[in-house]
């Protein structure tokens, strides 16, 4: 056997990314057949230029998933981000440059908060973001029930902005995948991400500062959050407080699709990457073909379901 | 032997690229204590998984009282009368006594429905059979070790038990706790069932098994009475060759010198109530005692892990003013935990992430980790104390035990050039990775190092200290060392102690 080959069979993680690569070339080739537009130069720029919300947030769940953690507070801070950012921005279209830092601060602020949450009160996550989730939900109602507010058309150019004929955001995203890669592989902090979700304890006995990471990653969460409400608004215009209801538990799909473990400690961006294509291609290749959403949500639990049991079953 | 409780003929089983279990003849009698023993790794969780039903065999014979068997699950060989009881216990920690017991034969009163009454009653008399007072409203995880093992044994109860395999029962227990296991163990033998024990201890073997049966890389190597067969011979069989000396050489002389650690009156948690002992340059000095006697809280405080609530701790002659492991690390101590799956290792990463954990800034430049300073530093760790593997990327998850404590080992002692303490440093291993373990400990003391060796096996405390403190209910209750340290004066001391403190109960009640 190659060393290759052998390298591969020996990590099960580069194994989960060939598996979710394959499905992918599955579906551009499947798609290719059922519908002449999906591989048009137009759809692939359009697809690259939804990928940005969905990854956003799916980054910041590979954090905290690594981390031993789960983010269910992501949805209600993208949905109460759009309406702080819409509502600003109606009222003063010429602080841009201040609104969206202060977004940006916000965000990684709750998450922060959450991570201080789960590590003062010794509560598990899913509780403490759960809550947090539901309080970010009923304030902003509270402020907006309806969408509304609207933005700059410098603004909202951001969201259709090209080079080169590729997607801004597209390029802005690839080049934070790459960043957060690269800190989960080669820095200390990074690391540690990996230490506390594979063993806790080990990693408290091995003199790492586990509360200081816990809480940096929920903050980085909240963060890929804040990014995210910030493209969101940019391309609806609008300020919706219902807009990331689905979007919490979308933002699980992906990392588990990509081979990242519930339980945390394995797994990593690459394979969340993955995931986001797999997910955005998949419902987009989907309306191609006249599908309705509501299929699209079957199909994507499915999907959910059948990639984690392969990943499993390997790991047996 | 068609009198065989259960007879197992060249039993073969194969994975791809291991065969655990290779043409293996093994028998158990009715009435008869058969003891097996080999090194992790030699088969014998597989060959006990083939008697229970959880593993099929790919090729051989079981017989079971008489009649060619082929387990279909687990759950059909318990029902046939055969019970295994694992190392970890399969309880329900927040159920009650009577509710595990009953588990898969919960009473039936009117309607259908589980009575209660009859469950504590069943459950009672089946603790009466065994001997054992433990309530039967109790919740598991409100019971001493021992005694959830003996809700385990009780289970086996039950039904009628016909083959009981035990495996490693006494790793979690000590003394007395082991003498009640042992005299339940013979009454049943007694009453004419077969029983299957599998350890590590040699000792054990001696003291309670009729036969044994000795596995080496999944090949039978030799089955005799156990009064037949010596302890050398045991272990040469086992081990495939002859060990000379499993314990290296002690110290020429007492160290001397000044204290690195020195801890006086330690008061800390639920346990220790007053701990005082002390630690040289170059010395291995071993905390003796039962389970339980609060041996492991002494070991996280001193490493900054567990809030100190009395007392002095003092390395080098100053307070230490760590309260946190990260402390301790910097001043150069080393913790080899008990657990070291839980509370050591982190499974899923590679060896070389799990050697320079506690080591991060020493292989960060510019901020970012130094890949290739990592691998070599990992690299030569691996090569220093021998861990068998192919790549330094390889899981800890995937090496055996051993491997995986040698992995420990290269972690800790890059780092602790002043005190490494060790936590059962040889729990789960096999007699092989001893024998190196324990040179490693003696290479490192030799270096220069202090140890302070936590040991529950008393033939490693004295085989290897220099010098052992006794520890019995959160105190020190006595110090050995030289011409008098031997096995019977540390049991001494730590039994008489407790007696002691049993008849001063008495009094104030």
């Amino acid at each position: 056997m190659s060393a290759i080959a052998m390298e591969i069979r020996r990590n099960r993680l580069v194994m989960s990314y060939l598996i979710v690569a394959m499905l992918l070339v599955v579906l551009v080739v499947a798609g290719g057949f059922l519908s002449d537009r999906f591989l048009t130069w137009r759809n692939v720029g359009n697809l690259f230029q939804q990928l940005i919300v969905l990854g956003m947030v799916s980054l910041g769940q590979t954090f905290v998933v690594l981390m031993g953690g789960i983010d269910l507070a992501i949805g209600s801070l993208v949905s109460a981000l759009t309406v702080f950012l819409a509502n600003f921005l109606e009222w003063r279209p010429d602080l841009v440059w201040l609104a969206l830092p202060l977004a940006l601060v916000a965000a990684t602020a709750v998450g922060a908060l959450n991570g201080l949450l789960t590590v003062v009160l010794r509560v598990h996550s899913l509780i403490v973001t759960l809550g947090m989730s539901s309080i970010i939900f009923g304030a902003t109602l509270m402020y907006r029930k309806e969408p509304g507010g609207s933005v700059p058309r410098a603004f909202a150019d951001v969201a259709y902005a090209k080079i080169a004929g590729i997607p801004v955001s597209a390029i802005i995203l690839v080049a934070i995948f790459a960043l957060a890669g690269l800190w989960l592989q080669r820095t200390r902090s990074g690391r540690s991400i990996y230490f506390v979700g594979g063993d806790r304890e080990a990693a408290r006995l091995n003199g790492l500062p586990v509360d200081r990471i816990v809480v940096l990653a929920y903050a980085l969460s909240g963060l890929c959050a804040g990014i995210a409400a910030i493209f969101l608004t940019a391309r609806t215009g609008v300020g919706d407080p219902r807009i990331g209801v689905a979007l919490t538990l979308q933002s699980v799909t992906p990392v588990v699709v990509g081979g990242t473990i519930l339980a945390g400690g394995r797994g990593g961006v690459l394979g969340t990457f993955l995931g986001v294509l797999l997910v955005t291609m998949l419902n987009n290749l989907l309306n191609f073909v006249n599908v309705s959403s509501y299929y699209q949500w079957v199909i994507q639990g499915l999907i959910i379901i059948i990639a984690v049991g392969i990943h499993t079953s390997r790991r047996r | 032997m068609s009198s065989s409780v259960i007879e197992l003929s060249q039993i073969e089983k194969e994975y791809p690229g291991v065969k655990p279990l290779d043409k293996v003849d093994f028998a158990v009698q009715p009435g008869e204590i058969h003891a097996l023993l080999g090194e992790n790794g030699a088969g014998k969780s597989t060959l006990i998984r083939v008697m229970g039903g959880a593993v099929k065999p790919n090729s051989g014979a079981i017989t079971y009282l008489g009649k060619r068997v082929s387990w279909q699950s687990p759950k059909a060989a318990r029902a046939a009368g055969i019970h295994v009881i694992h190392q970890e216990l399969a309880l329900f920690p927040e159920l009650s006594v009577a509710e595990n017991i009953l588990v898969d034969a919960q009473p039936r009163g009117r309607f259908g429905l589980i009575s209660n009454r009859a469950r504590h009653a069943r459950a009672a008399e089946i603790l009466a059979q065994l001997g054992v007072r433990i309530p039967t409203h109790a919740r598991i995880d409100e019971l001493p070790l021992a005694d959830q093992q003996m809700v385990e044994i009780a289970k086996a109860l039950v039904g009628k038990v016909r083959l009981l395999i035990l495996d490693e029962p006494t790793a979690v227990i000590a003394g007395h706790e082991v003498d009640l296991l042992f005299e339940n163990m013979r009454r049943l033998r007694n009453e004419g069932v077969g029983i299957v024990y599998v350890s590590h201890r040699l000792e054990e073997i001696f003291e309670i098994a009729d036969r044994v049966t000795i596995l080496k890389d999944g090949q039978v190597v030799g089955t005799a009475p156990v009064g037949e067969i010596s302890r050398e011979e045991m272990i040469t069989k086992m081990v495939g060759r002859r060990l000379s000396q499993i314990y290296p050489a002690r110290r020429a002389a007492p160290a001397d010198g000044p204290d690195i650690l020195s801890v006086r009156n330690l008061r800390t948690g639920p346990r220790v109530r007053d701990v005082s002992l002390s630690v040289k340059a170059g010395e291995i000095v071993g905390v003796a005692g039962m389970v339980g006697s609060g041996r492991t809280e002494v070991a996280e405080a001193i490493f900054g892990a567990r809030a100190v609530e009395g007392g002095v701790i003092e390395f080098d002659g100053k307070p230490f003013p760590g309260r946190v492991p990260k402390d301790a690390i910097a001043g150069g101590l080393g913790f080899l935990t008990e657990n070291r799956k839980d509370e050591g290792l982190f499974l899923g990463l590679p060896i070389s992430a799990n050697i320079m954990a506690p080591d991060l800034q020493g292989i960060t430049k510019y901020g970012l980790i130094d890949r290739s300073r990592e691998c070599a530093l990992a690299e030569r760790q691996i090569h220093d104390f021998s861990v068998a593997t192919p790549s330094p990327d390889v899981k800890v998850g995937n090496l055996s035990g051993g491997n995986q404590q040698k992995v420990l080992f290269s972690r800790w002692s890059r780092i602790a050039n002043r005190l490494l303490i060790l936590d059962e440093p040889t729990r789960g291993v096999d007699i092989g990775a001893k024998v190196e373990i324990y040179r490693i400990v003696r290479r490192l003391a030799d270096s220069g190092v202090g140890v302070l060796m936590i040991s529950s096996e008393l033939p490693e405390i004295v085989g290897l200290s220099d010098r052992v403190f006794v520890m019995a209910q959160g105190r020190v209750v006595g110090e050995v060392e030289g011409e008098a340290l031997g096995e019977e004066a540390i049991m001494d001391l730590a039994v008489r102690s407790i007696e002691r403190h049993k008849a001063t109960a008495e009094e104030i009640a």
